[in-house]
């Protein structure tokens, strides 16, 4: 079974990625390199998205920036599926006070907005696109945790489960082989979902001064240096969102297509 | 988590020309010389008897500086809620009633760049366009210089007659109320004020409400189809109701309590969403405040801000759980 939304996301995200991974031979420039006689320039042939705020060619710090965004999005959700998927798992399946333990500190964390507890998870360990990716597979955890705590309570009643444990299995083997297998679909679609999603906070943050610090050329950090200059040169602030913005609608229209994919309902 | 933060808070309130005595001083004062635990007991001690500390940076007390600026957040993000609410529901509904056609298009593939947009980027672009291009609005504060808004006076005259502390607590709640411009202005009947405070929340609001705005549509959209497939809407036809009876009463009525769930749960991404709304519009919220004061490290100050985001977000909660009852009166039965 197909879906339209998948491909479609597919696609952008494969156009993205081969921008990212071709970037120092996609870049016309150095991202770093700064033609300061010609700041803020409007786009031209030699420029095509202009220069920003300091004379650096934008072309060259979005595509370069592809490479950053990427990162961040895949390893703060990895990191977060690494912590979040085990904590669920142990809540699920022995439940008692140690689901309650979990549930409630989920819950807790759940209750802040993401940006709040990135950033306070960001002036305890300073500012910085790693610290930052740190903040945010931080504020992903209760997602994951919860989900795979939900899949694990529906799973481990099955009576393959039952039957396997009846004949002798032990709990890890219960929950390599069957239970977790079982909870993977879900959990696939939201970590499409969730890598836009750290990508967006991760520009938000950037845009606040507390992610990737000058001059490195991450979309969110150009949006914050350019905003000053927002309406002398507005074409420093387009570009880089309209990257954001795409690089986001593919993980999004991916994770659309995943979810119709294996869940028609 | 904050006192994780390396480096001493007396030391870099003071300066590097502090002397040692100074630095101890301080930090007797403060109570950073205590132990962890003593440090948080005495906190929650000190926040259930309304004392939420001094700013370090100001030496200011935090309730004082979170009185002057929640209003500003909360009108802001009533605002934007106000929006999602009256123009993302009926927008759900109709691409519903409409499944497939145009409209529907357009509201699925516009909910889909919604969610994906980010939202800073947004409000840098309704200013740009708006604010600086066609002048049609103010882009930043909450009113303009010269526009003048007296504090509600109307109890002041009583307060003469009532005890002191009573009155000083009473005009500390009107002050607080007072931060409201919009209801402030129609209390004060100033309707200069009341247009300009209004223009200056347009683009704030409008950007705000844009994310929760998406999730919305797309919401009530898949609630209202799941309910336009029940069963019971068949009976109420061979009833003979009249089909707009039908949508509205039965499927509508039957839709709305997972969309207030939602929609409460949504309070938390606009809280999120005014940190980055209120930096780029110079609103005076706790948004824009907590920014200012992470980079300062000011312990008592961001600690605020968390707590009262977090009762905001737990009201919020509350508010639309009542609201469900009401929706569905299985649930007052359970």
């Amino acid at each position: 079974m197909q879906s339209r939304r998948g491909i479609a996301g597919l696609l952008i995200l494969v156009l993205i990625s081969c921008t990212a991974a071709l970037a120092p031979w996609l870049a016309p420039y150095d991202p770093l390199e700064q033609h300061i006689l010609e700041r803020r320039s409007p786009p031209s042939i030699q420029h095509p998205l202009g220069l920003d705020e300091l004379g650096r060619d934008n072309l060259s710090r979005v595509i370069y920036g592809a490479r950053l965004s990427l990162w961040v999005g895949v390893t703060a959700v990895l990191l977060a599926l690494v912590i979040g998927v085990p904590l669920g798992t142990i809540a699920g399946y022995r439940g008692g006070w140690i689901d309650s333990l979990v549930t409630s500190v989920m819950d807790v964390m759940l209750a802040f907005p993401t940006v709040l507890l990135a950033i306070a998870v960001v002036i305890v360990l300073g500012r910085g696109l790693t610290n930052g990716m740190y903040a945010l597979a931080f504020a992903q955890i209760p997602t994951y945790a919860r989900l795979t705590r939900v899949g694990v309570l529906a799973v481990k009643e099955r009576e393959y489960v039952l039957a396997t444990r009846v004949v002798g299995a032990g709990p890890i083997h219960l929950l390599w082989r069957h239970i977790l297998p079982g909870c993977l679909m879900p959990l696939q679609t939201q970590a499409m979902i969730g890598i836009g999603t750290a990508i967006l906070e991760m520009a938000g943050l950037s845009f606040l001064g507390l992610g990737a610090q000058p001059p490195t050329p991450e979309w969110g950090a150009m949006l914050g240096q350019g905003r000053g200059a927002i309406f002398a040169a507005p074409h420093i602030v387009l570009f880089p969102g309209l990257a954001i913005m795409l690089t986001v609608l593919g993980f999004n229209l991916l994770g659309d297509g995943l979810r119709d994919v294996f869940d028609p309902r | 988590m904050l006192r994780l933060i390396p480096g001493d808070p007396a030391q870099i309130m003071l300066g590097e020309h502090a002397t040692v005595e100074q630095v101890a001083q301080f930090r007797a004062d403060s109570g950073l010389d205590q132990p962890l635990p003593a440090q948080y007991l005495g906190y929650v001690g000190g926040l259930l008897r309304g004392n939420w500390g001094r700013s370090i940076k100001t030496n200011v007390p935090v309730t004082a500086e979170l009185a002057e600026r929640i209003p500003a957040t909360v009108e802001l993000t009533l605002t934007a809620m106000a929006i999602v609410c009256v123009v993302g529901i009926p927008a759900g509904v109709l691409a519903a009633f409409r499944r497939g056609s145009a409209l529907d298009l357009v509201a699925s593939g516009g909910t889909l760049i919604g969610v994906s947009m980010p939202l800073f980027w947004l409000g840098l672009l309704f200013g740009h366009f708006f604010g600086y291009r066609l002048g049609w609005l103010p882009t930043s504060g909450r009113l303009t210089i010269g526009v003048e808004l007296e504090p509600i006076s109307i109890v002041h005259a009583l307060s003469q007659a009532l005890p002191k502390l009573l009155t000083a607590r009473l005009n500390a709640g009107i002050d607080f109320i007072s931060n409201f411009y919009v209801l402030n202005s129609i209390l004060t009947a100033n309707h200069t004020a009341l247009a300009d405070s209004l223009r200056h929340l347009c683009l704030p609001s409008l950007t705000l409400s844009t994310v929760p705005l998406a999730v919305i549509v797309r919401m009530t959209r898949s609630c209202t189809l799941d309910a336009l497939g029940q069963d019971y809407l068949q009976t109420a036809r061979a009833k003979g109701l009249p089909e707009r009876d039908v949508l509205l009463r039965h499927a509508l009525r039957n839709a709305l309590p997972p969309i207030v769930t939602v929609i409460g749960l949504q309070t938390g991404s606009l809280l999120g969403g005014a940190i980055l709304t209120e930096t780029i519009f110079s609103w005076p919220g706790i948004g824009q405040y907590v920014v200012n004061r992470v980079l300062a490290r000011d312990y008592p100050a961001v600690q605020g801000v968390v707590l009262v985001i977090a009762l905001l977000v737990v009201l919020t909660n509350l508010a639309a759980d009542i609201c469900y009852v009401y929706l569905d009166p299985r649930i007052r039965y359970e």
